[in-house]
Order: C-alpha cells, then structure tokens, then sequence
C-alpha cells in the first residue's frame, strides 16, 4: 500500500525541513509549500491524503487557501490541520467553520498532532475527489 | 470662548433667581442661549433632547433635593459639565459635589456676569482635557494590549523552531545520541517548555486584563478535578520528597465553572506550593462546604512552606508580582499565575485570597458557585408569583460520527449549543448548563415551559435549526426528544420557592436516570426519529 502523502505549507523552512523529516520517520510522504498560491497549485497536482497548513502565509494567506480549497470538487475531501503561531481564541473557530478538521497552536505537541495526523487519515478517510461519509 | 452661541440649560424653580442668572447671562460678551426648566424631569428631558454646553444646577428642586440632585444629572449626561448655583448655606453641599465631579459652584446672591461667563468658559474647557484624557488612557491600554498579543504571537515561531530540532535530535531522527548529550538536549527542552509557559501566560493575562477572558461554565463535579491535578503534579512533588494529599468533603455538591480554567487555578496553587515548600513538606488539597456561606464550595492549598509576609500578602495577586527570594525551576517565571488566577475566580463570581504567616505555611482558598438548577430555574419556571403549568424536558443529543479529529467535534457542538439556546423562548424556557467534563457524545437538555402538544412544535423547531444552522450533516448523528416532568400532586400547596426546588429535583433526578439508563445502554424511552 502506498505512503500517505502529506502537503506541508509553511513560509518558515526551518519548520518545513523539522516537519518533514519527523513526517518522513514516521513513514509518511511529504511535500512543501511556502505560499498560499503555491499551496493550491501543490494540491492539485500531487492530491496529498491530508494537509497542514500554516496561517500567515504570503501571496494567499491559510484562510484563502481553506476557502480555494473548499470551493474545488476535487480538493474539498482533503482533511486539513492547521498548525498557526496565532491565539486559537480567536482563530481556531473561524478556521474549523472555514473547513479545517483541527487547530493546532505552535509549538504543537509531536505526539498529538501525529496522533491527530492519524486519525484523520484513519481507513474510513476518504481519498481527494470523494466525498465525506454520510 | 468662541463666537458661537452658547447653549445654556439652566435648571432653577425659583423664578426671581432664574431671572438674576439669566441676566447675568445675557449681560456677558459672548452669546449665549438659555433654556431655562423648573423641574429636575424637566431638565432631564431637555437633556435627552439636545445636548447643552453646559448645565447651571440649582440643588433644591420640587422633585429632587441636595446631592441627589446633580448625581441624577450627571447619571443622564456624563459628558457635560455641571455649575452647581448653591444658596449661601449650601456650600458644603456645593464642595461635596465638586469632588464628585461637578465642575464648579457658584454662590447666588453674589454673581457677576463676568464669574459667571468664566465659572462656564472654565467649566466647559476642563471637561474636554478629562475626556481627552479618558480616551488617551483607553487607547493607551489597546495599544498596550495589542502589542503584549503580536510580542507574545512573534516569539512563538522562534521557540516552535527550537522545540522541534531539539525534539528532533532527542527523538533519535538525526542520528544516534549519547546519553550525556541526552540530558543536555533534555535541559534546553525544560527551558524551551518554560518559555512555551511565559508566553502563554502573558497573552492570558493580557486577556484577562482587557476583559477579553472567556469562561465557559458548565455542571462539573470537583472530585474528579482536584484528582487530574494532583496526579499532573505529583512528579514535582515526589522530586523533592513532598507529600501530596487530597482532602473531601463526602458529599460535594456539583459546581457551576469551567473545567480547563479550575484545572489552570489548581494547577497554578498546587505548582506554587511545591515550590516554595523545602524538602520532606508536605501540601494538601482540600474542598469543602462552609455553612456561612452557602452558594459556594470552598477549595483550599495549603503548604508547609516559610509563609508570606504581610508586605507580599498585599500584592502577591498583582501582575508581575514575584518573591524576591524565589528559586524558579518550574513553570512561568513571569509572575503572572495568580493575577491570572484571580481574574478566572473572579469570572466565576468566586473569590481568592491566602492567609499565612511568616514560617508557618499558607494556605490559597478560591470558591466556586454551587451549581443550583432551582436558582436557574427560578426566573424561567414562575410567571407572576405562579408556577407556570406544565414543563416538559428535552433532551438534546449528538453523537460525532466516525472518528471526526477532537477540534472539529468541540467547535460542532459548541456551535450547536449557541443555536440552542437562540431557539427557545428566553422568558419561558432554560437552556441547562452542559455536564461532565469530557465529550465523547454531547447532551444537552432544555426544560421548556409547556406542555406535551407545545413541545411537539419545539423539539421539530430545535431539529431543523440544529441541522441547518449546525451543518451537521455527515459530522453526526442528532436526536430530540421530549418528556412531560410530573410533580408530585402536593406541589401546588407548597410555597413558591419549594415548588420551583421541587421541579428542580425532579429535573435532576429525570436528567440522572438518562444518563445511568444511556450508559448502561438499555431501553429506549419515548418515541425517537434519527437521521
């Protein structure tokens, strides 16, 4: 059975290069993205199983990336973990109703937020292009 | 003084001293417009309509007198200055309210045009610096606070990058690791998860300070919080050799407060006490009831540590306050904890304070509101001085579907909880308080003030909102149902207040019968429609 495929989008690389290589220990896939723009085009052309997306993004910040991401048949059924330096009082309810799965303020616990990676991934997650479960 | 005309009102009931100021008024160099009233209503109406430079008070009306007066009149208008007009023996009363905030005070009998026109020119220019000043602190304050929140939101990007390569490198994903190595790497992470606090905690009281905190109340049993707590610390205490004790009374009634925050406080008292307590002390936990004041649970740290001194006492809750002689090793050293403890308590209607005395230990002792459904219930279930006639209680539950990841199903049905409480009648119906202090599944009950037929229309409404409004279409499972709440036949007879205890314990005893009757899985009540 093939690796998830994880898409990581963050404009910091230092934590794209830590995220990656825990990602990778943990037998997972993993592709970047350092912008919102960059994002989109990402997701469309490698369909990742899950995404973790920061917030303060240039060129398309993480809510204009949940809400692209919305709005595509395609790219909806993606679970989405949003990993933001940002106080989750005033944004983890804004990015859940934008359509993300789970908040995660940084720095986020390894353990939970792989436990999270997980569960969202579980064998009842959908592939990119179906439907949630009804 | 400008050249525009002046608005003037002028609330005075003795006609010849009316004419005198307004004389006067007129008299003056610039222009002015004088309305003048007899009656404080009068007056209070005229402020209401249009808004004066400034009010010239006579203290003594026919409906209202002394200090009564110009507090009635500085209530209606905050923002316009007040010149008291004080009778020759009236002027203690016209110094007492110029340290109330009236601007200044005039002697009748003995006024110029030219005092008067600066008594108003005066009066008039220092109201506007202390409004200017009011807005200069509050615009001070959100600056402030707006800065703590970008400081506190900037550094965490630097520590989330120290965190992970450190855990990196500890986790064995860079390569093979020595022990020695090992225990430095560790030493950066306890520094790493200490700057993880501070930060933590300054954005909170930041929050706190700004009146941004929120709570979210709900029907919690303090047994099994006290029990989280202690287990969380006693490593800490177990380090230096500390006993750890909790102390019960047998039969703690629930409480109405949040959980996550009681745990901060708990966690915030119990990490304090260790700290400053040496080795082989000992602190206890204990919650209990106190008979002179009953709304309240009454919880309790005490520790075996070198006390507090008077001096310290007095500030010890202030933001930043910190012993000088401390040794910090554990949590935030910023000094914050029990500011920002004192601010959750106070959000609870609760209160905090520490007794101690030098070398004798201390103890920190915070209350938490009894959670009194008959008090809750009180204002909905009584209409008139009358019990209402009939009540019937719905039953709420959602039940996430799958394996939806935790943030989601929290904000879900948080969400369905505020939709909740915008679809019953306010004056009529109450929204209970939610239980318990983890979710798995979520129910919530509603006691509604009408009958059997009524709740046919309500439990359909609730559904349809829920629904539509909650987006909980493959999210998860909901269903409503409703029950007629019988009262025993004698109620009627009661006096009011054991009649709306009497609803209340039936409540509780139907809610309690649900939930055994839920966990042991067995039966199904009334009548349920599930989607």
């Amino acid at each position: 059975m093939p690796r998830p495929k994880i898409l990581l989008v963050d404009d910091d690389p230092d934590l794209l290069r830590a995220l990656r290589l825990r990602l990778r220990a943990n037998n997972y896939e993993v592709t970047t993205a350092s912008d919102g723009y960059a994002a989109i085009a990402a997701a469309q052309k490698e369909r990742p199983s899950l995404i973790i997306l920061d917030l303060g993004l240039p060129v398309g910040d993480g809510f204009v990336v949940l809400d692209r991401l919305q709005n595509s048949d395609a790219l909806a059924g993606i679970p989405v973990i949003v990993l933001s330096a940002r106080d989750p009082q005033n944004n983890e309810e804004k990015a859940l109703k934008a359509g993300a799965a789970a908040f995660f303020q940084k720095p986020a616990d390894n353990d939970e937020l792989l436990n999270v990676i997980r569960v969202s991934l579980g064998p009842a997650a959908p592939q990119p292009g179906s439907a949630w479960p009804s | 003084m400008d050249r525009q005309t002046t608005q003037i009102l002028l609330i005075e009931d003795n006609p010849g001293d009316a004419d005198l100021v307004r004389l006067r008024l007129v008299e003056g160099k610039s222009p002015v417009n004088v309305n003048c009233v007899n009656r404080l209503s009068d007056g209070l109406a005229a402020l209401s309509k249009q808004t004066p430079a400034v009010v010239l008070l006579d203290l003594n009306l026919p409906d209202s007198h002394g200090a009564e007066t110009f507090r009635r009149v500085m209530e209606h208008a905050p923002n316009v200055p007040v010149v008291v007009l004080s009778g020759q023996d009236d002027e203690a009363l016209a110094i007492k309210a110029v340290h109330q905030g009236v601007q200044d005070y005039l002697i009748k009998g003995n006024i110029s045009s030219r005092q008067l026109e600066r008594a108003i020119r005066y009066a008039v220019e220092r109201q506007g610096l202390l409004r200017a000043l009011d807005m200069a602190q509050k615009q001070q304050l959100e600056f402030k606070n707006q800065f703590l929140s970008h400081v506190s939101h900037e550094l965490r990007t630097p520590l989330t990058c120290i965190h992970q390569y450190v855990t990196l490198i500890l986790d064995g994903l860079a390569g093979p690791v020595v022990p020695e190595q090992s225990d430095h790497l560790k030493t950066v992470l306890r520094s790493v998860n200490q700057l993880h606090a501070m930060i933590r905690d300054l954005l909170e009281a930041t929050r706190a300070e700004s009146g941004k905190m929120r709570v979210e109340p709900r029907c919690i049993s303090l047994r099994e919080l006290l029990q989280q707590a202690v287990t969380m610390l006693r490593p800490t205490a177990d380090g230096k050799k500390i006993g750890l004790e909790v102390g019960l009374d047998q039969r703690l009634p629930l409480v109405h407060a949040d959980p996550s925050r009681v745990l901060e406080v708990l966690i915030n008292l119990l990490d304090n006490a260790i700290k400053f307590t040496p080795q082989d002390g000992s602190v206890v936990v204990k919650a209990c009831l106190v008979e002179a004041d009953p709304g309240y649970v009454f919880i309790s740290v005490s520790d075996s540590g070198r006390g507090i001194g008077p001096e310290a006492k007095a500030q010890i809750f202030e933001r930043l306050y910190q012993d000088p002689d401390a040794i910090d090793n554990s949590r935030s050293g910023l000094g914050l904890g029990l500011f920002i403890c004192r601010e959750i308590v106070r959000l609870h209607q609760g209160r905090i304070w520490v007794s101690s005395e030098p070398g004798q230990g201390s103890t920190f002792t915070f209350t938490l509101p009894i959670y009194s459904l008959a008090k809750l219930l009180a204002p909905v279930v009584t209409h008139e001085d009358r019990l209402r006639p009939a009540f019937v209680l719905v039953r709420i539950e959602l039940a996430p579907l799958s394996s939806l990841p935790r943030g989601n199903w929290k904000d879900t049905w948080r969400q369905c909880l505020e939709i909740l409480r915008h679809c019953v009648y306010l004056d009529k119906d109450l929204v209970l308080p939610p239980m318990g202090t983890s979710a798995t599944s979520e129910t919530l009950f509603v006691v509604a003030s009408t009958d059997l037929q009524g709740s046919g229309a309500m439990t359909m409404r609730i559904r349809e909102q829920l629904e539509r409004l909650g987006n909980l279409k493959g999210k998860c499972m909901l269903t409503v149902t409703a029950v007629l709440i019988e009262l025993p036949p004698h109620n009627s007879g009661a006096d009011l207040e054991q009649q709306v205890q009497n609803v209340a314990d039936r409540v509780t005893q139907m809610i309690m019968t649900n939930m055994e009757r839920n966990h042991l899985g067995a039966g199904k009540s009334t009548q349920k429609s599930k989607r």
